[in-house]
C-alpha cells in the first residue's frame, strides 16, 4: 500500500506545489455524519482517532488513517464509474489498471480490486480469504478480507473491504494494517464506520 | 541455498581438508573468492545485507525440486567449482528478470518460467548472471560511476554548456554498463557450447520476448514498447542488437556433437509451477501477452489448464465479445476436466454476464458441489440462486 501511496503523494507534490501548504491532515469529528471524497457517500465515525488527508489519492478516493497509512489505512472509493480504474493510473503505457464496468458482479469486483492491488503494488503475493454477501449503503453487496505482502518489504498487511453498485457506479470501503496487532485493533472501528455507510444526495453548491 | 551463511563465513577462513591423523594433503576445491579491496568489500557489504533480508522473504519459492533443477542447469551450464559458491534464489514475481549481485547471489525471477522455452535458454539466462558476477562487473561499474559523476557534478557548476557536457559524460557510464551486458551476453554463449546446448536459443529468446511487446500491443492497440530501452541513459542494450549479436556469435561458436536444448526436461520440471505462475501473469491486466505466453506454451495442444487460463483471461478483461470467447474456452476445458471446480465458476460467472443466467445458475451450483469450501462459496451460493 506504501508504494500505492507514495505515487500519489510524489505526484500530488508535484502537480499541486502551489497548494501543498494547505495539504494535511484533519481530525474526524466522533459522531457526526462526514461526507467523504466530496461526495454524497457519508459515514460516522465511532472514536475520535481518526484523521483524513486533504491529499485524496483520485478525484473519487479518500484516505483515513488512526496512526498513520503504513499502520491503518482506511480507503473510500465513493462513485466509479464504467471505464475509470478504482486507482489513480501512474503508469498508464506499461501498466495499465483494469477499468470498473456498472454490469460487474459482486466477484468481478472483488477480482477488480486484487488486479489493480497486484499492478500498483507489483507484487504476487496477494490472496483474496474469503467473499460473501453483505449489505453496504443500504444495498446488497459484497464483504471480503485479503491478505498481501509487497516485495522488499515482507510485512504480511491484512485488508476487510465493503462494496457495493449502486446506480452504475462503485462504492467501497477498504481497511487495511499489518497483521500483527494493527488489523485486530482497527477492525471493529473499520467496520462501524462501514456498517454506517450511506448514500446522501450531493447538495447543490 | 539455507547454506549462504555457512558459504559466507567458510570463504573469509582457510580451509583444510587434512582429515585426523594424516599429513595435510593440497586442498582438492579452490578457495572461493573473496573480496579484495574497500571498495568491493562495501559492495559485498550491501549485497550480503540485502541476500539477509532475502533469505527469509516470503517472495522466495522454496519448492525444491524446482530449486535443485535450476541450480543443476546453472551448474552443469558453467561448471560444478564454479557454481559451488553461488545462492540461487526463485523469487515470485511475474516478469521476465534475472539478477546478479557482486557477492554471488542470483535471483530468477518467476516470470522468466513462463518465458523461457526450453533448458538451453534458461542456461544462458543464468550463464549471463554468472558472468557478471565472475567478472566483477558491479566493482567496475561502480568506480566507473564514481570517476565520472565526480567530473560530471564539477563540470555541472558551469552552466548549460557545462550541463551537457555533463550528461555527455554520464552517458558513457551507461554506455558501459551496454558493454558489460553484451560481455555477459557473449560470456554465456560460450559457456552453453561448453556444456552441450545449442547456442542458438541464447538469442532465440529475445526475439520471443520481441514478440510478446508486439503481443502486448495489438491488444491494447498501442505501438509496441519492444525497442523502448531508455536510449543513451539505458543500462541495456537494444533488444534487437543483442539478439543480432548473439545470433552472429552463436553461428561460431557451437556445441561439440549435437547440441540439446533439454525442453522435455525443462516442461517436465516446470509443468507443476505452470498453474500458478499464469494466475499471476492473468491478473497483470496484459490480455496481449498472455494469450502469447499460452500459446507458445501450448505448442498446438491446448490443456484443459491452457483453455482455463485463456478463458480466466478474457472473462478479466470483459471487453465487448470477451464473455462468449471465455465461455467457449471454458466449455473446451470442461470436455476435458469436467471435474475441475474452477472450470465451472468461470463458465458460471460468464453465462451470468451474458444473461444465460439459468445455464449459468447451474454451472455455479456445479462448483460449489465439487469444492464446497471454496473461499467465495457464500458469494457464488447467492448468485447461484441459494
Amino acid at each position: 500500500m506504501i508504494r500505492r501511496i507514495l505515487s500519489f503523494a510524489a505526484a500530488a507534490a508535484l502537480l499541486l506545489a502551489p497548494q501543498s501548504a494547505t495539504a494535511g491532515w484533519k481530525a474526524i469529528a466522533q459522531g457526526k455524519p462526514i461526507a467523504v471524497a466530496k461526495t454524497g457517500l457519508t459515514v460516522t465515525a465511532p472514536s475520535g482517532v481518526w484523521n483524513r488527508w486533504s491529499l485524496r489519492p483520485s478525484k473519487k478516493s479518500e484516505l483515513w488513517t488512526k496512526d498513520g497509512l503504513a499502520l491503518n489505512e482506511l480507503a473510500f472509493y465513493s462513485g466509479v464509474t464504467s471505464g475509470e480504474p478504482i486507482f489513480r493510473e501512474v503508469d498508464k503505457k506499461n501498466s495499465p489498471l483494469p477499468k470498473f464496468n456498472s454490469k460487474m458482479l459482486a466477484p468481478d469486483v472483488v477480482a477488480l480490486f486484487e488486479a489493480s492491488n497486484r499492478i500498483a503494488l507489483k507484487t504476487s503475493l496477494f490472496s483474496v480469504d474469503s467473499v460473501e454477501p453483505a449489505q453496504f449503503v443500504g444495498q446488497p453487496g459484497v464483504r471480503f478480507t485479503f491478505t498481501y505482502s509487497v516485495q522488499n518489504n515482507d510485512l504480511v498487511r491484512k485488508g476487510e473491504a465493503r462494496a457495493a453498485v449502486l446506480r452504475g457506479q462503485l462504492y467501497m470501503i477498504t481497511f487495511i494494517a499489518p497483521s500483527i496487532y494493527y488489523f485486530d485493533n482497527g477492525i471493529a472501528d473499520a467496520r462501524a464506520i462501514m456498517d454506517s455507510a450511506v448514500l446522501l444526495p450531493v447538495a447543490a453548491k | 541455498m539455507l547454506a549462504v551463511s555457512s558459504l559466507l563465513a567458510g570463504s573469509m577462513v582457510p580451509q583444510s581438508s587434512a582429515a585426523p591423523g594424516q599429513e595435510a594433503s593440497p586442498p582438492v576445491t579452490q578457495a572461493a573468492y573473496v573480496p579484495k579491496d574497500k571498495d568491493e568489500r562495501g559492495l559485498w557489504m550491501m549485497a550480503d545485507e540485502e541476500e539477509r533480508q532475502l533469505r527469509t522473504s516470503n517472495f522466495v519459492i522454496r519448492d525444491p525440486a524446482i530449486n535443485a533443477y535450476v541450480r543443476d542447469v546453472l551448474c552443469r551450464t558453467i561448471g560444478q567449482a564454479e557454481c559451488a559458491p553461488i545462492r540461487l534464489y526463485v523469487v515470485r514475481t511475474p516478469y521476465f528478470n534475472a539478477t546478479s549481485a557482486p557477492n554471488g547471489m542470483i535471483q530468477v525471477w518467476s516470470g522468466l518460467f513462463l518465458r523461457v522455452r526450453n533448458e538451453a535458454q534458461l542456461a544462458a539466462v543464468l550463464a549471463h548472471e554468472y558472468v557478471h558476477y565472475r567478472d566483477r562487473h558491479f566493482l567496475l561499474l561502480w568506480r566507473e560511476l564514481r570517476a565520472r559523476a565526480g567530473s560530471a557534478t564539477f563540470l555541472s557548476m558551469f552552466g548549460l554548456i557545462g550541463s551537457l557536457v555533463a550528461m555527455g559524460q554520464l552517458s558513457t557510464v551507461f554506455s558501459f554498463s551496454r558493454d558489460q551486458e553484451s560481455a555477459a551476453d557473449s560470456g554465456a554463449v560460450y559457456m552453453l557450447a561448453n556444456a552441450g546446448y545449442d547456442t542458438r536459443e541464447s538469442a532465440l529468446v529475445w526475439g520471443q520476448i520481441r514478440d510478446e511487446a508486439d503481443a502486448t500491443a495489438a491488444a491494447r492497440q498501442a505501438k509496441s514498447r519492444k525497442d523502448k530501452n531508455g536510449g543513451i541513459f539505458a543500462t541495456h542494450p537494444p533488444t534487437a542488437d543483442r539478439m543480432t549479436a548473439l545470433f552472429a556469435l552463436s553461428e561460431k561458436v557451437k556445441a561439440n556433437g549435437e547440441p540439446v536444448n533439454g525442453v522435455d526436461r525443462y516442461h517436465a520440471m516446470l509443468a507443476t509451477l505452470w498453474p500458478s505462475l499464469i494466475d499471476d501473469q492473468i491478473k497483470l491486466n496484459d490480455l496481449g501477452a498472455t494469450e502469447f505466453l499460452l500459446a507458445s506454451l501450448a505448442g498446438g495442444t491446448w490443456t484443459a489448464d491452457l483453455l482455463y487460463a485463456r478463458g480466466e483471461t478474457y472473462r478479466a478483461r470483459g471487453a465487448a465479445g470477451d464473455f462468449e470467447k471465455a465461455a467457449g474456452f471454458y466449455r473446451e476445458a470442461m470436455a476435458q476436466a469436467p471435474a475441475n471446480p474452477e472450470v465451472r465458476r468461470g463458465l458460471g460467472l460468464s453465462l451470468l454476464r451474458l444473461d444465460s443466467a439459468d445455464e449459468g445458475r447451474e454451472q455455479l451450483k456445479e462448483y460449489l458441489r465439487l469444492k464446497p469450501d471454496a473461499v467465495d462459496a457464500p458469494m457464488i451460493r447467492m448468485l447461484a440462486g441459494g
